[in-house]
């Protein structure tokens, strides 16, 4: 489950991406709510295409950050008309989103530092 | 968290199922913006989401606790096998509910007797100091004389000091006179007991004044104030006359508080070295003050006593005894041991229920080897099957635990019925309450594992080829299992077998003691009982004459035969005295009983007089100085020498702090005149004691015990004897009427409810055992139908097969038979019971138990024997 590695890679430990992708999602629910498939089409679109997500396994993250309470949900009508459930991001889901961020900004920073250690 | 999601996933699921829904729409209408065809758009939009049912089980799985889940699905699908055998279902429930039940009734009343008979606080800390004598154990005091209480009070190791001095009063007033318990305890009793009254207040130190006497209350047991005020709240500050002095009713204690009477009443002990009341002290010791070093201190104290008044202590030496008091009044003695005896009686019948639950457990496990063969092969771990075994295992033991507590309700109200009141505390309780639904609880999981264990794990174990070539068909596993089952089988009747010869013992002591030789004719003796009050009838004479009276005015009854006093000697009892023969020097501090008699004594009682002559009734009215001696007293005269026309001397005579007053030319010394035979005159199962009647003239005592033989049923000449009574005195209640034939009853209730009860769990294991038999029979006959079939094809004759079948279940009972009476027999010598009055070998009760164990096994082989014996072999070779 989670970010689909590129085709050829190994796939990364299941933890960490699964982490990635809740991360994902709550950025995507800063600017507003959204259903799953707007949700699905946001983390694609804004990784440039990069970060693939098999949609399905959109929907147990989101139940996950549901009953963690970091978002909530309710039935809307979508754009064209459909009812749709609605996702949006909790105060607590804020708060996680800021911190894990955090945290991902070191990690990633680490580990560049790492990887690329002469343009230090 | 949302905890109610566990219980909604349905809808969960349903919602769940929308939302993918609603995206395969959206993605389907972007695509179809994209310009694909309707049916690709449709294709891409599903392939884009994935597979929507993994999808939501995943979803769901995160709604499960995996663990609940399982267990929920093994207990489904046990009840749904259990249901589907519903003949196995049934004899097991019945195995598990009787040996759950039984074990459940016993742990009860031993919860209610052994464990938990008090309402007191800290009952396990309370100690009771007593004197036993040196050289006889059984005789002692735990009384003490408020002088030495006073002392007593001041050790060092005890934080609190209280005592009881137990008795009964006439209660006088507008109701007909009565005899009420009377019980005084000094002012710290029911802080030192810890319970509080349910009305008014309790003693307090205030009702003793500082010069030691008392102030004129009492507090009420329940039922006192149910009978004499009908549980009114009005009663506090009524007056009682109690002995002619008027009590004020301060207070009212809960039901189940019975400190020394649950009929009576409790007054303030006066504590005065004046008062000769003597009283019983118990103590609670110092925080961090060993029972030893209490011991030491109460040693001590009782050596300073005894040098100071050597008179009151035994003359060959003493010791010092401090025990708990949970140990001493807690059910005392053969209740105890009887309990436990029975305890381990219950325990052994749940054993022969789970030997029998397993036993069909294998020989199902057998049956159903293809199913569980089945379920591994496509996947199943042996892990996971077991646990779906013992699932099943449990759900039949607990629900055969349920059915067990329900039995065990019944049986514990006959067990109360049966029960000998006067071996259990008034306190106790007898009920099944949570502390006894906790413990079956307990059993019946336990249970569960012991019996479903084996066959779980044996039967996760098959050889999946072998199993899964038979085909279903009902296999042949003749080997191990077979060996199993029949190991479990000779258990079964082994364990039955010890139950029996426990049974057959009890039945033996009881037969034993219905047929004792007594001594005296018991049947229609009305006996009561009178108690003077000592203030009207405070001198000799006032006692002596209205006796005189009473026995004339009795005499005169239409339909009385004779009548007799009898203090001591009706049947049982007596003064303790300590005596000396003239002549000769009694070193020792031997005891005689002494019975004050009247000259109709032995004629009323039925007693043969065996050499020398009876008193007269002239000699009994002058008070002479004679004595009759039974044939054990006589005994104690050198051999050759005959006791009569020699001098004894019986200490007691002379004592007048006993209560009794002594005629004016008292005298201890007594010439014996005649020899009666022996009665059992301490308790049907105990030695006879020597004994001296003399005239009860020469002792007067304030109650006295009064023996009518009648014509017919002595109860009918009850209302006479009243009517007698208080027509010489109109306040003298007549006291305890009874036959002669009940108080002998008496002496054999316990040994009837250890009969009744030993004999009943025998049963139920005998029952259950030749169930195992005829489980295990019937099983091979199924199971062997293919071969006897063939056997009986090539000219076996039915009578072949009979004996076959008959000889192999003979093998295992045989087998189980020898092992029980080893095993039993050896149980019962170890344990050395006074519960059994016989020796262990006694060969009628062994003999009993052989054949019963014979016919009941009989019976359970030769029903599925003739089963196999006429199986049609067509019918039998076609069936595979």
């Amino acid at each position: 489950m989670g970010v689909m590695p590129p085709r050829d890679a190994h796939p990364l430990s299941g933890e960490m991406l699964q982490g990635t992708l809740d991360l994902l999602i709550l950025q995507t629910l800063v600017p507003g709510p959204a259903h799953g498939h707007t949700i699905a089409h946001n983390i694609e679109h804004r990784s440039d295409d990069v970060l693939q997500v098999e949609h399905g396994s959109l929907y147990p993250a989101l139940h996950r950050l549901e009953s963690r309470g970091w978002i909530a949900s309710f039935w809307g009508t979508s754009e064209n008309n459909r009812k749709a459930r609605y996702y949006r991001i909790s105060a607590d889901g804020r708060k996680q989103l800021a911190e894990h961020t955090t945290r991902w900004d070191r990690l990633v920073g680490a580990v560049n530092r790492v990887l690329r250690p002469a343009e230090e | 968290m949302d905890w109610l999601r566990f219980f909604r996933r349905k809808r969960w699921d349903e919602e769940r199922a929308r939302e993918l829904d609603t995206y395969i729409e959206q993605e389907t209408a972007d695509n179809l913006a994209r310009g694909m065809s309707p049916a690709d758009a449709a294709q891409a939009a599903r392939r884009r989401l994935g597979n929507p049912t993994i999808i939501r089980e995943e979803i769901y799985r995160m709604n499960t606790i995996g663990w609940l889940e399982t267990l929920w699905h093994d207990l489904r699908y046990g009840a749904r096998v259990l249901r589907k055998s519903p003949g196995f279902t049934a004899v097991a429930l019945l195995s598990l509910a009787l040996g759950i039940g039984a074990t459940t009734a016993i742990f009860s009343v031993v919860y209610g007797v052994l464990i938990s008979p008090y309402p007191y606080a800290k009952p396990g800390e309370i100690w009771s100091p007593s004197i036993r004598d040196l050289k006889h154990p059984k005789q002692g005091r735990g009384f003490y004389h408020p002088r030495e209480y006073l002392q007593l009070r001041e050790l060092p190791a005890f934080s609190a000091v209280m005592a009881t001095s137990p008795g009964a009063q006439l209660l006088t007033g507008d109701r007909s006179p009565e005899n009420f318990q009377s019980v005084y305890v000094t002012a710290n009793a029911f802080d030192f007991l810890g319970v509080a009254p349910v009305l008014g207040r309790t003693i307090m130190a205030s009702d003793v004044r500082s010069d030691g006497s008392a102030e004129h209350v009492i507090v009420l047991t329940w039922q006192a104030w149910q009978r004499l005020f009908d549980g009114r709240p009005d009663a506090l500050g009524k007056i009682l006359t109690l002995g002619d002095e008027p009590c004020t009713v301060i207070g009212v204690m809960p039901a189940r508080f019975g400190w020394w009477t649950s009929e009576g009443g409790w007054l303030p002990l006066p504590m005065t070295t004046r008062d000769d009341r003597n009283a019983a002290p118990i103590v609670r010791l110092k925080p961090g003050v060993s029972k030893e070093v209490a011991l030491d201190q109460l040693k001590a104290f009782h050596q300073q006593l005894a040098q100071a008044t050597p008179a009151d202590f035994p003359k060959d030496g003493f010791t010092t005894i401090l025990d708990n008091y949970l140990d001493i009044s807690v059910a005392s003695g053969q209740m105890q041991s009887s309990l436990r005896l029975l305890f381990g009686a219950v325990a052994f019948l749940l054993l022969i229920a789970c030997a029998n639950v397993a036993n069909l457990q294998m020989a199902r496990a057998t049956a159903r080897a293809h199913e569980i063969a089945l379920r591994m092969s496509i996947g199943a771990g042996r892990g996971r099957l077991l646990r779906q075994l013992l699932t099943e295992s449990l759900l039949l033991s607990v629900a055969g635990g349920v059915l067990g507590i329900l039995f065990a309700i019944g049986i514990t109200r006959v067990i109360v019925v049966l029960m000998p009141a006067f071996y259990v505390p008034n306190e106790a309780r007898i009920e099944v309450n949570g502390y006894v639904l906790a413990f079956s609880v307990a059993v019946s999981v336990l249970t569960g594992i012991l019996f479903g264990l084996m066959p779980a794990i044996r039967a996760s174990r098959p050889d999946l080829v072998d199993a899964l070539k038979d085909g279903g068909r009902v296999s042949g596993t003749g080997g191990a299992g077979g060996r199993t089952r029949n190991a479990l089988v000779i258990v079964e009747i082994a364990l039955s077998v010890i139950l029996l010869i426990g049974a057959s013992l009890t039945v033996r002591g009881f037969v034993k003691l219905q047929s004792l030789d007594l001594g005296f004719q018991a049947d229609r003796v009305l006996m009561v009982g009178l108690q003077l009050p000592p203030k009207r009838y405070a001198t000799y004479e006032q006692r002596i004459n209205f006796t005189q009276n009473l026995i004339s005015s009795l005499e005169n009854i239409p339909g009385a035969q004779s009548v007799a006093i009898g203090n001591g000697g009706l049947p049982f009892g007596g003064l303790q005295s300590p005596f000396s023969i003239d002549g000769h020097d009694s070193a020792e501090s031997r005891r005689i009983t002494v019975g004050l008699i009247s000259a109709g004594y032995s004629r009323t009682l039925g007693i043969p007089l065996r050499a020398g002559r009876e008193l007269t009734p002239q000699e009994v009215a002058h008070g002479d100085h004679y004595a009759l001696i039974n044939e054990t007293a006589a005994k104690l005269w050198p051999a050759g020498e005959s006791p009569i026309g020699r001098r004894i001397k019986l200490d007691f005579l002379e004592r007048t702090d006993l209560g009794a007053l002594p005629p004016p030319n008292a005298s201890a010394s007594v010439t014996v005149i005649g020899i009666i035979g022996d009665t059992r005159n301490s308790g049907l199962r105990n030695p006879v004691s020597p004994a001296a009647y003399v005239p009860y003239t020469l002792f007067a005592p304030p109650d006295r015990l009064v023996a009518i033989r009648t014509q017919g049923e002595p109860m009918l000449l009850l209302n006479a004897v009243r009517q007698r009574v208080q027509s010489i005195d109109k306040d003298l209640p007549v006291i305890r009427p009874n036959t002669l034939d009940s108080v002998l009853g008496l002496q054999s209730v316990q040994p009837r409810f250890n009969m009744a009860l030993f004999t009943f769990f025998g049963g139920l294991g005998l029952f259950l055992a030749a169930f195992g038999i005829y489980s295990v029979l019937s099983y091979t006959v199924a199971r062997r139908t293919h071969e006897i079939g063939v056997r009986m094809a090539l000219g076996a004759q039915k009578e072949h097969v009979l004996k076959l079948m008959l000889s192999m279940g003979g093998r295992l009972v045989a087998a189980g038979l020898v092992t029980g009476l080893i095993a039993g027999l050896a149980i019962a010598r170890y344990l050395k019971s006074e519960i059994f009055d016989v020796p262990e070998t006694d060969p009628l009760a062994i003999a009993g138990v052989v054949s019963i164990l014979a016919v009941a096994a009989f019976i359970a082989c030769i029903l599925p024997a003739r089963r196999a014996a006429s199986l049609d072999p067509l019918t039998a070779l076609r069936r595979d």
